[in-house]
């Protein structure tokens, strides 16, 4: 499908609710407000003329005032791609998609590890990545301090 | 002997409830010969079937998304080829293309061209290692040795022109670091013509082996939908009939100057991952080859500033590794280091479809699913 169009089928769907943001290299990028992310993320795989049913990559980004959800997706059936962008609170709660794409499993537990996000509903919570002792917070966000952490300057 | 009773029942030590079965758990790993590198199952047994698996992971953290926002963009190249270092060229060209992409640099030809067969001479070369770990987890011996005979030859290649065997750091943003050296060309010639026949020799040994088919066919069976839902990618989706390769369907670098078939299983299950396998090193071959003959003269890199900062946005390169989609996804706020750079790596995804595999499958059979599935660890930990 065109990129007009698929913005046009969300923009109906969700009116006033989708907003396009620039991303390098691809077309369709749309922000949505966290509490519709479940429902965007299910209008977007189960709709036929959408069909997104990869979730390639799923991540979070902090930016100190405020935490960015981003959903990479694809559809095999219709070949393009889009992403969709949320933000929240630094202790957000969102919903997971796990009940969208089981993909999401794992990623959704590396992000709350690493991030400190909360996923409701979330099937399998337990953290993944870090040592089963660990207790120095979240480390990937940008104002964590580790013992042996020291940061380049910014220039 | 003849009153010796027949029955283990019968005797009277053992009663009936204590016979009976239950399940149980089995700890596997970390430290596993089966699990090449370090990952532990804790598997759910009734007898020798097996109920349920979950992987626990971790092991190899080194946080390196971490690393990335603390370094500058051309610092953060040789961190890459640690993140997997079997085919660390391919992870090199993934990131370069993202900062790329995202500072809009032009390549210049040659350098394409370079990418290109350093690419798939190490996809060759993980491809063998693959190989041979996989038929030494079934108890072949000599396919392992025949593998690590041919990509010696590759790594010998490869070290010709970075200085490298296996963490190369060869790749720049903007093109490659130095030029091949003027026997590589040759050299690769001949050991594109020797390789060729090398593969069938694998396979008179494997393909139709009816040790090999008995351990394999119908083992481990991951059917598209369910692989689609796992984000499965690479050979492992490719094996359940979905013809889907990023260098085909979505070409970067110069692969759409390149002809090349990409190969699909139909059954979904082990075997079906090894013939694919088998099949794109002879196409990864031919692409070595049809590269050879036509690579251009010229540039190698790109000019770039002495302090390199991309411009502020977002942008997300894939290529299609050796297991699968890698992708790098980085954000920049227009400074000398990254604002954030997400490492989507294949293992991750594929790995988490582990237990929908194993479900009903025999023990011994978990050993040969999971060599099939192709992970490795420190693409999955990061």
């Amino acid at each position: 499908m065109t990129k007009e169009k698929i913005i046009k089928a969300f923009q109906d769907r969700f009116p006033g609710k989708m907003e396009e943001f620039p991303f390098v290299g691809l077309d369709v990028a749309l922000k949505v407000d966290e509490e519709l992310i479940l429902e965007v993320c299910r209008f977007a795989r189960e709709t036929q003329e959408l069909s997104f049913d990869l979730l390639t990559c799923m991540t979070c980004i902090d930016y100190l005032d405020h935490m960015e959800l981003v959903y990479d997706l694809f559809s095999f059936n219709l070949r393009h791609r889009m992403v969709i962008k949320t933000s929240l609170p630094r202790d957000g709660e969102i919903e997971s998609a796990t009940q969208v794409w089981k993909a999401a499993n794992w990623h959704e537990r590396e992000i709350a590890e690493l991030f400190g996000i909360t996923f409701k509903n979330h099937p399998d919570p337990r953290p993944i990545l870090l040592p089963d002792d660990w207790d120095e917070g979240f480390p990937m966000r940008k104002d964590w301090e580790g013992k042996d952490f020291v940061r380049l300057p910014k220039k | 002997m003849s009153d010796y009773p027949r029955n283990n029942l019968d005797l009277p030590f053992i009663t009936t409830e204590q016979t009976g079965t239950e399940e149980f758990i089995v700890n596997m790993g970390p430290q596993h010969p089966s699990t090449h590198g370090v990952c532990r199952l804790m598997l759910k047994m009734d007898g020798e079937v097996i109920v349920d698996v979950i992987p626990i992971v971790g092991y190899l953290h080194r946080a390196l998304e971490k690393i990335a926002e603390n370094r500058t963009y051309l610092q953060f190249i040789p961190y890459t080829d640690r993140i997997d270092y079997v085919s660390a060229m391919l992870c090199n060209h993934g990131f370069c293309m993202a900062v790329e992409k995202l500072a809009q640099i032009e390549v210049p030809q040659r350098a394409e061209y370079i990418r290109v067969i350093m690419d798939e001479l190490n996809r060759i070369a993980s491809h063998l290692i693959w190989l041979g770990t996989f038929s030494l987890d079934l108890g072949a011996i000599t396919p392992f040795l025949y593998c690590f005979r041919e990509r010696e030859m590759i790594l010998d290649l490869i070290e010709m022109t970075c200085g490298q065997r296996m963490t190369f750091n060869y790749m720049r943003v903007g093109g490659v670091s130095r030029d091949l050296p003027k026997e590589f060309i040759p050299k690769a010639r001949e050991f594109v013509k020797y390789f060729k026949p090398r593969v069938d020799e694998y396979e008179a040994i494997l393909t139709q082996n009816p040790l090999f088919l008995g351990r394999t066919k119908g083992v481990g069976i991951l059917d598209q939908k369910t692989a689609i839902d796992y984000s499965v990618t690479g050979p492992n989706l490719r094996a359940s009939g979905l013809r889907w390769d990023l260098r085909k369907e979505e070409p970067y670098s110069v692969y759409n100057k390149f002809e090349f078939d990409i190969p699909t299983g139909t059954k979904s299950d082990t075997w079906d991952r090894y013939i694919v396998r088998i099949q794109e090193m002879r196409q990864a071959n031919r692409i070595v080859e049809q590269a050879l003959e036509s690579i251009p003269e010229g540039e190698i890199k790109a000019k770039t500033k002495p302090v390199f900062k991309p411009p502020k946005g977002e942008a997300y390169a894939r290529v299609e590794s050796t297991r699968g989609e890698m992708g790098f996804y980085i954000v920049s706020e227009g400074e000398t280091i990254p604002h954030r750079v997400k490492l989507r790596t294949a293992s991750f995804s594929n790995l988490a479809a582990l237990p929908e595999m194993v479900r009903g499958a025999l023990i011994a059979d978990l050993v040969v699913i999971f060599a099939s599935l192709d992970v490795i660890m420190p693409d999955v930990d990061r």
